[in-house]
């Protein structure tokens, strides 16, 4: 059978526009053909949601921004969005902006209210909690940074053993050694002063969430248990490394002993006088013949002063 | 009856018709002859109103046809059927779609009375079986008795053969002669013939027209042309006489 | 040498006086619809359906390719893998399918019609048509420049949505992106004027292959040689013009 050229192009104008429908209200993540669930929200602050954001749920993505407004007689910002008509967005249902607004990645959270309220009707106003957002902040910061913490410590430990071993064999190359030590103290040293500072701040941060958990105890039961289950891990790693730091101290404690009891190279250095009095005495001659330059610089120069002449 | 008055053309800066007058009467065939470049086609294209000349005008039945819409200028053209150089049928149809091409578009003949009219063109030019060839499947001679066929299908009332035997050994030409006489006979057409073939000349006019680096250098009738003593003209039908050998 | 330089110099103003009066016949052509129905709907089937397959596999690869690009270029582990769905869709959407499209038309319909044409003018059979009575510009003009008017936008869907689907897929198979997320990352930056955009472009395109090609062909001049030309000059004359229009509409639009 030989198609007509009209339905050709006929069938191939239809299959595209129904592509392309289709696909914009795919990527606006609009459901394709169900009707969505529109609310709104009103914002102090939006943080850089732009319309397109994504919505989600318990990190389930169920729908996207489509307006962001400042509302004059609100004064405030109106946020509009939507979700999947499967979600069930009950009273007592909050919303926050989170996410990290310099790499554009925001979005809007929300936490469902109780299953057994009644819902929040088409159109209607979702609450707003600003607090969530920095409690979210710190429990995302914490683990990197004990996990930074760990691995300087990690380091010092291997150092610090490296060094006992290399002290207990009197055949060891000094340079090498003086230098590991040097860097050793050093690092150490920086560190603790370092860490002085972050365990203060850390114990400021703890301050702040517990200021936030005062303030939401009344809110939610159930993110609570999660953060103190949080803490806990936490606490739990920082006495795991406050025990390396403790064992780092020992192995440094024990160095120091060997090195006043003139055990191994650098002990002798420290502990044998001759090297010094060697120095001295060339020091003592060099002052010599630079005062005898002085005085007779003719002595040393005349050679040169004859150059001078032609 | 078409008359042609005074036209100039140039392209270019160079001067092709340097003020060409010719009359035209109905149902007479008229042969315009002339060396190549001589300006015979630029000529034939004013008289269809495809060129516009500098000056001077052509009118086609008492109508100027430089002086009219462009609407208007297609109809008066559709009295007119022109048979080109090379046939100029379109090759992405076949002999029989080429020939129906004008029924279908200005008429509204139902397909069964186009496929009569096609197919009696098609005897006309005896070449009842090339219904279904593209052009390019067809020789030279056979794609100018199908364009013949298409010039004629509307029965214009004026035909204008532009070189109908140009490129054609010379039994072939005769053959498209005897077809131009016969058109002229049967359909009682104006005809006017575009050629440098002197055979072909004496074969089908009744006048001829002789262009010379384009000025008319000499009209009348064929027995005129023998006669004449017009130097450049004898000159020109001389060496037609010598080509044809006979 | 004065004669040469007067050439130079005039010779893209007449040009472009004699594209414009060709364009002003032409858009006095389409009211008169009976003259090029027929001839409409097998355009629209030579320009559209028939390069469906050519355009979609150019359009594939051209998204696959992109997927695998962006995903070489960002290693770094701060960025998200659905940064590669925000990436590919919009270059796709915004740039590569209208272009791409572009490109393989403007060789394979604006060469075909430069061709086609050309042969047309120089075999006299422009001037067979216009010696019947028709209106050349109407019958031959007219049904290919809004073939490709109406066809273009079409095609660009059909790249799109291969193009995007091929980027997927690739970055699916090859372990770039899993699907899921290179849809999160196309959907987090979506725009819906975006494909707007890309279909006021592709009109715009689609206006001017056909167009410059028709010009070059209707005008050819000088036998065989002289469709070479025209055709040549058809395909190198639309991709200049081509990313010129794409300049300006970027600049003016988004």
């Amino acid at each position: 059978m030989k198609i007509s050229n009209e339905l050709k192009v006929g069938l191939t104008i239809i299959i595209a526009t129904t592509v392309f429908i289709l696909g914009i209200r795919y990527f606006e993540d609009l459901p394709l053909f169900k009707t969505t669930y529109d609310l709104s929200a009103e914002f102090d602050n939006a943080g850089g949601l732009i319309p397109g954001n994504l919505v989600r749920v318990n990190g389930v993505t169920v729908g996207g921004v489509n307006g962001v407004q400042i509302s004059r007689e609100l004064g405030k910002v109106l946020v509009k969005f939507h979700v999947n008509r499967d979600i069930s967005v009950t009273e007592g249902s909050y919303v926050f902006v989170s996410g990290i607004d310099a790499l554009g990645a925001v979005r809007l959270d929300m936490i469902l209210g109780p299953a057994d309220a009644p819902l929040i009707p088409e159109g209607g106003r979702v609450t707003v909690n600003t607090e969530t957002g920095l409690l979210g902040g710190l429990s995302a910061k914490a683990p990197g940074m004990i996990d930074q913490f760990s691995h300087v410590l990690e380091g010092l430990d291997t150092v610090l053993s490296e060094a006992g071993t290399m002290l207990s064999e009197p055949g060891s190359d000094l340079r090498k050694t003086l230098r590991s030590v040097e860097s050793s103290v050093s690092e150490l040293e920086s560190m603790l002063a370092a860490e002085r500072g972050r365990v203060s701040s850390i114990l400021l941060n703890v301050e702040e969430a517990t200021g936030s958990i005062n303030t939401l105890a009344s809110t939610n039961g159930p993110a609570i248990t999660q953060l103190i289950a949080d803490l806990n891990k936490t606490i739990t790693s920082l006495d795991g490394e406050i025990e390396s730091l403790g064992k780092a101290s020992r192995n440094l404690d024990l160095m120091l002993t060997k090195i006043n009891e003139g055990q191994g190279t650098i002990g002798l250095l420290v502990n044998d006088p001759s090297m010094y009095h060697k120095m001295d005495s060339t020091l003592n001659s060099l002052n010599l013949l630079m005062t005898d330059f002085k005085a007779n610089p003719g002595k040393y120069l005349g050679e040169m002063k004859l150059v001078d002449i032609f | 009856m078409i008359s042609v008055t005074n036209i100039c053309k140039s392209f270019h800066g160079k001067e092709v018709l340097k003020g060409v007058s010719l009359d035209i009467l109905e149902g007479e065939t008229l042969a315009i002859i002339g060396r190549s470049g001589s300006g015979k086609s630029v000529l034939m294209k004013h008289i269809i109103g495809l060129l516009q000349p500098d000056s001077g005008t052509v009118t086609v039945d008492g109508i100027n046809i430089n002086n009219v819409s462009y609407a208007e200028l297609r109809s008066i053209r559709q009295h007119f059927g022109v048979l080109f150089q090379g046939g100029a049928l379109f090759d992405s149809m076949n002999a029989f779609d080429n020939v129906a091409f004008p029924l279908r578009t200005f008429t509204s003949m139902s397909e069964k009375e186009v496929s009569n009219v096609v197919k009696n063109c098609l005897d006309m030019v005896e070449l009842p079986d090339v219904g279904k060839k593209l052009p390019s499947e067809l020789s030279g001679g056979m794609q100018k008795r199908v364009a013949l066929a298409r010039a004629v299908a509307l029965r214009p009332r004026y035909v204008l053969y532009d070189e109908p035997t140009s490129g054609l050994d010379p039994e072939t030409s005769n053959t498209i002669d005897e077809l131009i006489q016969s058109l002229a006979d049967q359909l009682n057409v104006t005809s006017i013939v575009i050629t440098h073939d002197m055979h072909s000349v004496l074969n089908v006019a009744d006048k001829a027209a002789f262009v010379h680096e384009g000025r008319m250098q000499w009209t009348g009738t064929i027995p005129e042309l023998h006669a004449s003593e017009d130097r450049i003209l004898k000159r020109f039908v001389k060496a037609n006489e010598y080509l044809i050998g006979v | 040498m004065i004669a040469v330089t007067k050439k130079l110099l005039l010779n893209p103003f007449q040009a472009l006086g004699r594209y414009s009066q060709l364009l002003f016949k032409a858009f006095g052509a389409v009211p008169e619809f009976g003259t090029y129905k027929k001839n409409l709907w097998e355009q629209m089937v030579r320009i559209g359906v028939d390069s469906m397959p050519i355009v979609m596999l150019a359009a594939a690869f051209s998204g696959a390719v992109t997927t695998v690009q962006t995903s070489y270029q960002l290693v770094s582990p701060l960025i998200p893998r659905s940064i590669i769905g925000s990436i590919v869709v919009p270059s796709m959407v915004l740039e590569l399918g209208a272009v791409v499209t572009g490109f393989i038309l403007a060789g394979r319909v604006g060469a075909r019609i430069a061709a086609e044409l050309g042969t047309m003018r120089v075999t006299e059979q422009i001037d067979a048509l216009e010696a019947m009575g028709l209106n050349s510009i109407g019958y031959l003009i007219v049904p290919r420049v809004i073939a490709g008017i109406v066809m273009f936008p079409i095609l660009y869907i059909a790249a799109c949505f291969v193009g995007i689907g091929g980027g997927m897929l690739v970055g699916h198979m090859g372990g770039f992106v899993p699907m899921g997320e290179f849809v999160d990352g196309a959907r987090e930056f979506f725009q819906p004027f975006d494909p707007i955009f890309g279909i006021i472009k592709s009109l715009v395109f689609g206006f001017i292959i056909t167009s410059i090609s028709c010009f070059m062909g209707y005008y050819t001049k000088g036998g065989a040689e002289g469709v070479g030309r025209a055709t040549t000059q058809a395909a190198v004359a639309s991709c200049v013009f081509l990313l010129i229009a794409d300049l300006i509409l970027a600049a003016t639009l988004l």
